[in-house]
């Protein structure tokens, strides 16, 4: 069977035709994902750890299915290369959140939408870089290196999920997982120009995600068209016995992608559009977007979220209340970093959390500290659960109205390493996508091509009632027809030089 | 120090108490599917959700739920349909997560209470009830005709899990200062635990006792727990503080812990009231602080001093949520509800016609209240006549027994109702004398052995022919002649000596009763 071109390109829908139609063999779709890896990390860093030998004894169990005749029956997934982003426990592999925390800590159990992935058929890459805990939007602050942006090496991906984008817009990766909180899938996915969702909470089990906001996150898959998104999301949706939060799905997320977007109402939300620090390029592409979805048969429709500008307030408050309890358990007694030589129990915490954890994780957990104490709680925690109740009453009211809302990702296009110093600044990054996460519904990130002024990946989000996701998705397949599948970044000319001095 | 009494006088306990038991009657952890075993090898059931491995997540136990609304239910507390679990944020290698899911302001079960009563040497702690009528109300207690009623509250249960075991070494007696290493091991880390806390209605240790004691037999009747206080699925911390008589206002409290069994409970409570009152005497002041009941040195050391309030950062566990319970459910568990102790105590008042003492005692330990009425069905239609003697030797030699064998359990003794039926018939038609009665019940207790078997192989039966009879007090009176005089000019109180002298002649085996009838009778015709 000759490969006559690079499988790693292929979409998965690609790649699961042209292996039930024995143009090639999972083995050969591994060894090709594995070498893009090999030449494209190097530059980019968006894995933290390869499983290699889990690939390939994933391929051999579909090439046998194929030659059965029963790779179908693997899942949605089967010959289809994904990689997990490293807060995501997968037996036998590391799980660092990209921390020093727990640079050693090795897995005892999976996470449930890991094995669904893998169980369905998807062939296990490894694990990706991400923000420290995923506080963070750029990926800047994982404890082992910086991921480049596949489109512009001296910008950032984004984060916390910045290398499950990178690795997809590179092409090292099919599909990834990544988990958002705040905005952590749907900013990455916008800055790198790949498709990224952020599934209702509830649609897919957090068991096995390594916490931040328990009431926040959930996790989701990057992609490079919507029917792999979809198809990614069929694998892992779904109630777990193990995660009482996960909700039953009944939904195919595929079902309904071609059936375009005539009749339905699309909203856009003035405030959103109009808000301060919006850049012009990125405006004028939401702008187009509607304009397109409008040509399609779509009605636009003005809809308010008069509440909305709360919820960076809230989230702030929430996510670090949260965040502050769940990473208590990372005190060096059990697992994770320990600190040697303490003679009592208080310096040991002290000194190990202290050079275990980042600045920005130790800035979390020190201002959730803060806000739960007594006296304080009910300034800040008890107002920003009111809050949430405000804003998801508001995303009820709107969705009476619309079936879908358009709106941006982020303000602006990927940044420059370093440029966004201050962390209140670095938090505004997700001002257009925090407030789904409060309120709970879904949202997307859908590349529509570059920005006329930067010349760099734009993203328009699209945010769906909660639990019909698949009406984002179905909104997303029609300006797909647009723009076309999210394309693979060009090789920098580091890669190609690297290609050329091999020669 | 003064005793307990002196200080009563002049200073009035307040104490409040924090019930822990252990719901070891499930089969699994309260937020994971690990198993519930007591002395397992260290560590060998947990798994990721009670270790606290990172992203693991917890699924509360349906059944434990339904066992806190039992406690409930049997404790007259208002069951709350909407109620949520929180975190307790507190960083300690005991518990994996470094937070204990437990719940928040509003509990499975609230607002309840319990009636005690106490009587005997209890109700003798209370020392300022002497111008309280019986059947009068005075604060929360009723005087009754041997004792009283008290009323205490119940604030609260609530639902949360247990933290793991810790083991110091290098240390003093295994206690964590001055250890130079610990272990922990995780096996009871999430056991399923509920929290019972009163309302500081309790005035007397003996009182605290009694709650105590009624509340193990109220979980012991639903099943829920095995109540070991020795083995801690039944922990019990006290809260006490003083003030004079006739004040209103509260004392500074201390907390009391490591009383683990109910004179544990009774004597650190006794100490510590007796401690306060001196330190109080003396113009010291009481400090916020916890302190520890060590029973062999019989005093209270502190553990640590409370400065300020501990703050817990408590907020709504985001993993869990809120829960929703159905008046469906709840009636559910209504349902389930057995036999409770105060409904049998009064049962066997009314059907078995036993006084509300004995019925009370007999309550007080299921094993023998059920080998009680197991008894009375085996006395079919003599179940009349035998409840009163059933009682008693239930309440008294067979108790007396077991609390002297502590590893000792009712089932494994050879003694069956039936047996206990058979020994009190041959009792009542005269076949053996009542200390006669105590050998055999005692070798009952030995060997599985019918007891006219033992009556027969000891050769204790009674002599109650009357012809046998008659000749041995017509010669007990033959050879005493000048006690028959003394006898018959006055000296009735020389019945005893005949008798006595009676039995001797009989080797013991004569019947008394029929014995002193034909002396009376004999001596009678002579006079």
């Amino acid at each position: 069977m000759a490969v006559e071109r690079d499988l790693w390109r292929l979409s998965a829908a690609e790649l699961q035709r042209g292996l039930l139609a024995k143009e090639f063999s999972a083995k050969e779709i591994t060894e090709s994902a594995l070498g893009r890896i090999a030449q494209a990390d190097p530059e980019i860093h968006a894995f933290l750890e390869l499983t290699e030998k889990a690939a390939y004894k994933q391929a051999a169990r579909i090439d046998e299915a194929l030659s059965q005749g029963t790779a179908r029956e693997c899942g949605p997934l089967f010959g289809v290369p994904i990689a997990f982003k490293d807060n995501m426990n997968l037996e036998g592999t590391h799980t660092t959140c990209a921390s020093r925390m727990l640079e050693n800590y090795v897995s005892p159990y999976t996470a449930t939408c890991v094995a669904r992935a893998i169980g369905a058929g998807g062939i296990p890459l490894g694990k990706l870089n991400m923000d420290e805990f995923a506080f963070g939007s750029s990926t800047e602050t994982s404890a082992f290196g910086k991921t480049l942006n596949p489109w512009d090496r001296e910008r950032v991906p984004g984060g916390s999920s910045g290398g499950s984008a990178a690795a997809v817009a590179s092409g090292m990766a099919c599909v990834a997982l990544g988990s958002d909180t705040g905005g952590s899938i749907r900013q990455p996915g916008a800055f790198c120009g790949a498709i990224g969702v952020k599934p209702t909470y509830g649609v897919v089990s957090r068991y096995g995600v390594v916490a931040f906001g328990s009431s926040l996150d959930q996790v989701g898959p990057f992609a490079r068209t919507v029917h792999d998104a979809a198809c990614t999301l069929n694998a892992i949706a779904g109630r777990d016995p193990l995660d009482c939060t996960s909700q039953e799905s009944t939904v195919d997320f595929t079902a309904n992608l071609a059936e375009g977007v005539r009749g339905m109402k699309v909203g856009i939300v003035p405030a959103f559009m109009e808000a301060k620090g919006l850049s012009p390029e990125v405006r004028h592409k939401v702008e187009e977007a509607a304009a397109n979805l409008a040509a399609m048969g779509a009605e636009i429709v003005e809809v308010a979220l008069p509440n909305a500008q709360a919820a960076m307030s809230a989230y702030y408050v929430l996510g670090p209340c949260e965040a502050f309890s769940n990473l208590a358990r990372f005190d060096s007694v059990r697992y994770g970093y320990c600190d040697p030589g303490h003679k009592d129990l208080g310096s040991q915490y002290e000194a190990s959390r202290t050079i275990g954890f980042g600045s920005e994780a130790r800035r979390r957990i020190m201002l959730g500290s803060y806000l739960l104490s007594s006296g304080v709680y009910n300034t800040y925690y008890y107002p920003a659960q009111q809050v949430r109740t405000l804003i998801t009453r508001d995303y009820n009211e709107a969705f009476g109205k619309v079936s879908c809302i358009l709106a941006p990702v982020a303000p602006r296009t990927a940044f420059k390493f370093g440029e966004i110093a201050d962390p209140a600044e670095m938090y505004l990054t997700d001002m257009f996508t925090i407030s789904i996460n409060i309120a709970g519904n879904g949202g997307m990130s859908m590349p529509v091509g570059p920005g006329e002024e930067t010349h760099l990946p734009i993203g328009v989000q699209l945010i769906a009632p909660a639990f019909h996701d698949e009406l984002m998705l179905r909104a997303a397949a029609a300006l797909e027809t647009v723009y076309g599948p999210a394309p693979i970044a060009p090789d920098f000319d580091g890669l190609n030089d690297n290609a050329k001095a091999g020669e | 120090m003064k005793t307990l009494e002196e200080t009563l006088r002049t200073w009035e306990a307040v104490i409040g108490l924090e019930i822990h038991a252990e719901l070891t009657s499930l089969q699994t952890k309260m937020f994971c599917g690990c198993k519930l075993e007591f002395g397992a090898p260290p560590n060998t059931h947990t798994c990721p959700v009670c270790l606290g491995m990172p992203g693991a997540l917890p699924v509360p136990n349906r059944a434990a739920i339904e066992s806190i609304v039992l406690a409930g239910l049997a404790t007259n507390c208002e069951i709350e349909k909407h109620s949520m679990f929180y975190r307790k944020n507190y960083m300690y290698p005991d518990m994996a997560k470094n937070f204990q899911t437990t719940q928040g302001p509003i509990a499975f079960c609230m607002r309840g209470h319990l009636d005690l009563a106490v009587d005997g040497a209890a109700a003798k702690e209370r020392v300022d009830l002497g111008d309280c009528a019986v059947g009068e109300q005075c604060g929360n207690v009723t005087r009754t005709e041997d004792g009283y009623v008290a009323h205490v509250g119940i604030t609260r249960i609530h639902m949360e899990e247990d933290a793991g075991k810790m083991v110091h070494f290098g240390g003093d007696e295994g206690r964590i200062a001055g250890a130079t290493h610990s272990l922990v091991d995780y096996n009871r880390a999430g056991t399923p635990l509920i929290e019972l806390v009163t309302e500081p209605d309790l005035r007397t240790p003996a009182e605290a006792r009694l709650f105590m004691q009624k509340l193990r037999q109220i979980y012991l009747a639903l099943g829920i727990s095995d109540c070991s206080m020795e083995e801690g699925s039944l922990r019990c911390d006290g809260n006490v503080s003083l003030r004079r008589r006739g004040e209103t206002k509260f004392g500074t409290k201390t907390e009391l812990k490591n009383m683990n069994s109910f004179k544990n409970l009774h004597d650190g409570l006794a100490y510590e009231i007796c401690r306060q009152a001196e330190v109080l005497e003396e113009g010291g002041i009481i400090y916020q602080e916890t302190r520890h009941w060590d029973p062999t040195m019989k005093c209270t050391i502190v553990m640590r001093v409370k400065e300020t309030a501990d703050d817990y950062r408590l907020f709504p566990e985001p993993d869990l949520a809120p829960y929703d319970l159905t008046d469906e459910f709840i009636e559910g568990v209504r349902a389930k509800l057995p036999e409770l102790p105060d409904e049998k105590e009064l049962r066997f008042q009314r059907d078995y016609g036993l006084t509300p003492y004995d019925a009370r005692h007999l309550v007080e330990h299921r094993e023998t209240a059920d080998f009680f009425e197991r008894s009375m069905e085996c006395a079919g239609d003599d179940a009349a006549a035998f409840a009163k003697p059933l009682a008693n030797r239930v309440n008294n030699d067979l108790l007396a027994y077991l609390n002297n064998h502590a590893e000792v359990t009712l089932d494994a003794l050879p003694i069956t109702p039936q047996r206990l039926v058979d020994l009190e018939r041959l009792l009542a038609d005269g076949s053996i004398s009542t200390k006669q009665g105590k050998e055999v019940f005692a070798a009952l207790l030995e060997k599985d052995c019918d007891p006219a078997v033992i009556v027969e192989e000891r050769g204790m039966k009674q002599v109650s022919d009357s012809g046998e009879i008659e000749a041995v007090v017509d010669e007990v009176l033959a050879a005493n002649p000048d006690k028959v005089e003394q006898y018959l000019g006055g000296k009735t109180g020389l019945l005893g000596f005949f008798v006595g002298q009676c039995m001797k002649a009989t080797h013991g085996q004569g019947n008394p009763q029929l014995i002193n009838e034909v002396i009376v009778r004999k001596l009678s015709e002579r006079a």
